[in-house]
């Protein structure tokens, strides 16, 4: 009952791990092994997911790409193009100084411009990956926008060193959908599709806005017993309000990512309020008094009652030192302006670092974490907010995939499992200096029970129909994913200890699709 | 039903017009002629002016007694905008601080402080709280890199300038903005190439129709969607009408005296571009066919920038959505979260047609909104799921009319009240063009409101951290004051003097903080704490200090309150 073996991708996969391809499979095989001894190390199997979500819409089509030839002149044409062309560099392009004249696009450089960044980064997955119609190709290659090199360079980079993945065209999906099926609107498709608010629930959720339950909360229902008295911590946020994290029992946390404030005038925090003591203890039961008529004051009473509760567990818990000890992240340099600048989503994964190290102080065993960066919807100015924001999210990766080594000594990265989703992928071709909204995009897996550097799922053929060529990937400049959001939740799920049963229930729809794991967990 | 409501409120109007706000007048008159109708009490004048306005003062409460609530809506209607501009609070600044560092740039700062020195103290309250309600549906973000903070103060006048106009002159308006053009990205937009392989930029396109007119489904004039046979709402548009629509946004870019290729992308940018509506460069605006919403302008040899965008906002204006979308979202702005379809498609009906034929006429849907029985019945407003959460600064705007705060620099350096550890929000500094919140967030099915499926849009930016920020931030206020060196403080002689009386002290809060809704347990919690604070009857200076801690002690609970924090 579980996923159709006769999948291609399963086979090509089955091969990968069985059969010695090159070096590829030993190292597949050394890397499985490393991912579970970090795993049986960690204490009392904690797991957690951390889902990263890049707001606005990421164009993944300039975060991974396919390099070989004919994929990539198709890349060039589309996108080199407009008053701003944000064609990346083809791989092995050397960065070209500010001022001079590139000999790739004969156009002057600047600081902001892809020529002076340099050809992407080349990445080789160590599973093939099958060569898609309409794509004419001996090999695929692949490669990595040149600002993500925290992720990709060097022997310890999460890529290089097995941890981190690609899965390939990923969107919503309600069943397997066809081109020409989107086109006649043949079978049923997501609700509001390329709508940023709608699909920013959809991958969350499984619903337009006004969704109540994102899979991320109703993973955490089925954790809350394991997580004893501080189950509050189960489903935690440090990026605000998501739906993702809201379950049918479990409750989304917010943490701060400074301390967790107290409620300074309170009876619990100060034993007068002014001098009287009377009126502290007052102001204590008068914000969480939850008995008020109006349904709006009693969740608003709630939710500071759960403030006033965990306010000070956390906190504490945060003063050990496990968790005192994670290290802030280094300075974050804009590539486009080099300067240095906020990184807010790396300080939100040390946050996450912290409570992952502060999770035994709790009795926490199972955590789903939300985290964020906003920017994405680069309609204009593509080139320099892009690159600063792929710049940022390889930062703080890769950051946060060094800290996990060691906390509290242990090496965490097995038990925590991090991953991007966004509202969608944008248009192939260029606006003139940005793209717009689209569906299908690429996405990252990343830790120790990742079976990284590899890709999963189909990587699609590119280029917009033209004479000749008929895409079966993409309608107009939009593709249309080749696997589900609900395979991708699935997938983690089940790494988290979820039965099919469960995860059928949290993702109904994933019924409609043979391959309920992709593969891409240990 | 509509129409006699439309009649009653006629004749509310003409009564108390002749009355001139006369007390008593409301006691069982038996005999002919046009219903007496009574002077708002206080409660009643306090729910209207927290719908309408930045909050209650005693002035205000008064006015709106003696007036009678219709004509005081009329007279709010009929006050000019009131001055100076934040475009002129903004370069005055400027000009100051270029006095001691002639490179000083504004930030979005300048533009807060102006905010609030506006919504505290300005005549024209409705006005400016209806703008504040159109800057959340026509959004832009003054913190945003792309937005100059000057150009942003003069967006805001605008929207405020046309408050009670036409829905039509405000699109346009919105429109060709240039704040708006830069914040969603259509400035310097150009038309397709010749080979297909650049496409419009199709931002404005889909967001001025998902977020200022139409929204994504198919409307009933209720706001509720139409469904297809298989009970699904029906898309109120396709991608196709939103790549025919973005080539009418095409060729729109910086005014300039003397345009050229350069100015179109920004450079050699005139001084006055950032507030000056966008020009049309017929060299980039596209010539192609374009087809939306079942219109089709067809293909032309001639450009017509201007045509083709009469064309375009005149379609999304006439559209039978607009009414109910626009309506409904007001309403939640104003008054309630939950409307009901029956108040929707009263107000609808407004904006559809105010009576005099004119479609989009904002003065008459504004006081439909407010005058609506759904607005203004005690016993409607009784019910649990009435009302809305307070924004996070129409909270503080209301704490600070309330008690007659000043900034002792006069420039009301309040600055941004962003943080989740102050407000969790500052005006016109939304993270995207969806603004503070969705108008269709429900919270989590494991709330109250949640539970009964109610949508909450402003709870969707509180939280744990935020709850904990806000109480804090109101006591930093009451100990202190608000922004740089505490520049804003309150004034609180009043409630000194009632110091000693605290049920007194309790009633005076309750009716200039919860329109009379204090629930005895609060009243309760008030006094009590109040009359713990021992005043001495020999030692002044220590009397003093307890009459100050009693009203400090008395306002922060009250402030704190679950139940302040619901407008209803």
């Amino acid at each position: 009952m579980r996923h159709s073996p006769a999948s291609r991708r399963h086979f090509l996969k089955m091969m990968a791990a069985t059969a010695p391809l090159g070096v590829a499979a030993p190292f597949a095989l050394q890397m499985a092994t490393l991912g579970s001894a970090a795993a049986q190390s960690a204490p009392t199997g904690y797991k957690a997911l951390v889902c990263i979500f890049l707001f606005g819409g990421n164009d993944s089509h300039n975060m991974v790409l396919a390099t070989d030839t004919d994929s990539w002149n198709r890349y060039f044409l589309a996108r080199n193009t407009g008053n701003d062309p944000i064609a990346l560099m083809p791989p092995g392009t050397p960065p070209a100084a500010v001022g001079s004249v590139s000999p790739v696009t004969a156009r002057t450089v600047t600081r902001s411009t892809p020529e002076f960044l340099g050809g992407v980064l080349p990445i080789t997955p160590q599973t093939p990956n099958p060569i898609p119609a309409g794509t004419v190709a001996s090999t695929r290659t692949f490669g990595m926008h040149p600002a993500m090199a925290p992720l990709v360079q060097g022997a310890a980079s999460p890529w290089n060193a097995g941890r981190l993945a690609v899965v390939a065209n990923v969107g919503p999906l309600i069943t397997p959908t066809t081109k020409s099926q989107y086109v006649a609107r043949s079978v049923p498709l997501p609700l509001n599709l390329m709508s940023h608010n709608d699909q920013q629930s959809i991958w969350q959720s499984g619903a337009a806005e006004g969704a109540q339950r994102g899979w991320g909360g109703l993973m955490a229902d089925t954790m809350l017993a394991q997580n004893g008295s501080n189950s509050v911590f189960t489903a935690v946020s440090a990026n605000g309000n998501a739906v993702f994290l809201s379950g049918g029992t479990a409750v989304q946390y917010q943490i701060s990512t400074a301390a967790q404030p107290a409620i300074q005038p309170t009876a619990a925090v100060a034993s007068t309020l002014y001098g009287s003591a009377v009126a502290a203890q007052a102001l204590s039961e008068s914000i969480r008094d939850t008995s008020g008529l109006s349904l709006f004051a009693q969740d608003h009473a709630a939710m500071t009652r759960r403030a006033m509760d965990s306010a000070q567990a956390l906190n504490s818990a945060f003063a050990t030192t496990a968790a005192a000890a994670i290290p802030a992240p280094t300075a974050y340099v804009n590539p486009v302006t080099g300067l240095v600048e906020a990184n807010t989503l790396a300080t939100q994964l040390m946050t996450v670092a912290r409570s992952v190290a502060a999770a035994p102080v709790l009795g926490v065993t199972r955590q789903v974490f939300f985290v964020g960066l906003g920017g994405f919807d680069t309609h204009d100015l593509q080139n320099p907010t892009h690159t600063n924001l792929l710049g940022k999210v390889a930062h703080a990766m890769a950051y946060f995939d060094g800290v996990l080594g060691s906390v509290g000594g242990l090496n965490m990265r097995g038990a925590v499992t991090t991953f991007t989703m966004s509202d969608f992928s944008r248009t192939f071709s260029s606006n003139g200096d940005g793209t717009d909204h689209a569906w299908g995009g690429h996405q990252f897996i990343m830790g120790g029970a990742v079976r990284g550097r590899d890709m999963f799922g189909q990587f699609p053929t590119v280029g917009i129909d033209r004479t000749g060529f008929s895409n079966p990937n993409m309608s107009g400049n939009i593709l249309v994913p080749t696997t589900s959001v609900y395979q991708l939740g699935a997938t983690l799920g089940k790494w988290l200890g979820l039965t099919d049963a469960e995860l059928l229930t949290i993702f109904p729809n994933l019924a409609n699709f043979s391959r309920r794991d992709l593969g891409f967990m240990v | 039903m509509h129409r006699i409501w439309i009649a009653l409120l006629f004749m509310v109007t003409l009564s108390a017009c002749g009355g001139g706000g006369g007390g008593g007048g409301g006691g069982g008159s038996t005999g002919p002629g046009p219903p007496q109708i009574p002077p708002p009490t206080e409660a009643e004048a306090g729910r209207l002016l927290a719908q309408a306005t930045f909050g209650a003062t005693d002035a205000d409460i008064e006015q709106v007694r003696n007036s009678g609530i219709e004509p005081w809506i009329r007279s709010q209607i009929s006050a000019p905008a009131s001055t100076p501009t934040h475009r002129a609070f903004l370069e005055a600044r400027l000009e100051e601080l270029r006095q001691t560092t002639p490179t000083a740039q504004l930030s979005p700062d300048v533009f807060y402080d102006s905010w609030w020195r506006t919504a505290v103290n300005s005549p024209d309250q409705l006005r400016q709280r209806v703008a504040f309600a159109y800057s959340q549906i026509f959004v832009i973000s003054v913190g945003s890199d792309v937005i100059d903070p000057r150009g942003a103060g003069s967006y805001y006048d605008m929207l405020t300038a046309n408050a009670f106009g036409n829905y039509r002159d405000l699109l346009q308006a919105v429109t060709l903005h240039p704040m708006m053009g830069r914040y969603l990205t259509y400035l310097a937009n150009q038309k397709e190439d010749a080979a297909g392989t650049r496409t419009p930029d199709e931002n404005y396109a889909r967001e001025v129709m998902q977020l200022m007119t139409i929204g994504l489904f198919q409307l009933n004039t209720d706001g509720t969607p139409k469904l297809d046979l298989n009970g699904r709402p029906i898309p109120a548009y396709t991608q196709a009408d939103i790549s025919g629509l973005a080539r009418v946004f095409t060729g729109w870019s910086w005014y300039s005296p003397t345009p050229t290729n350069t100015t179109f992308f920004g450079g050699a940018r005139d001084p006055d571009a950032v507030i000056r509506p966008m020009i049309l460069y017929s060299q980039y605006h596209s010539t192609s066919q374009k087809s939306f919403l079942g219109v089709t302008i067809p293909a032309s040899t001639t450009v017509d920038g201007p045509g083709d965008l009469k064309i375009a906002l005149d379609t999304l204006f006439n559209h039978p959505n607009t009414g109910p979308f626009v309506s409904r979202q007001l309403i939640q702005r104003l008054v309630t979260s939950n409307p009901s379809p029956a108040y929707v498609q009263r107000v609808a009906g407004v904006f559809n047609n105010n009576g005099a034929g004119v479609r989009g006429d904002m003065a008459a849907v504004i006081t439909a909104i407010l005058m609506d029985p759904e607005a203004r019945s005690a016993s409607v407003a009784s019910d649990p799921a009435y009302g809305k959460l307070r924004e996070p600064v129409l909270r503080m705007t209301h704490m600070l009319r309330a008690f007659n705060s000043t900034s002792t620099s006069g420039k009301w350096q309040i600055r941004s009240t962003s943080a989740n550890t102050s407000l969790g929000q500052s005006p016109l500094n939304a993270s995207s063009v969806f603004n503070f919140w969705r108008p269709g967030y429900v919270p989590p099915a494991t709330t109250a409101l949640g539970g009964r499926g109610l949508a909450a849009p402003e709870f969707q930016i509180v939280n744990e951290v935020t709850n904990a920020g806000y109480v804090n931030t109101i006591s930093q206020v009451v100990n202190s004051g608000l922004g740089v060196s505490n520049d804003v403080r309150l004034s609180t002689s009043n409630e000194i003097l009632l110091a000693e009386k605290p049920d007194q002290l309790a009633d005076r809060l309750n009716r200039l903080l919860l329109s009379g809704q204090m629930s005895a347990a609060l009243r309760k919690r008030v006094i009590d704490s109040v009359s713990s604070y021992a005043v001495s009857s020999t030692d002044a200076n220590q009397a003093a200090q307890a009459r100050t801690n009693r009203v400090k002690a008395a306002l922060l609970i009250v402030m704190t309150s679950p139940e302040y924090l619901v407008q209803k």
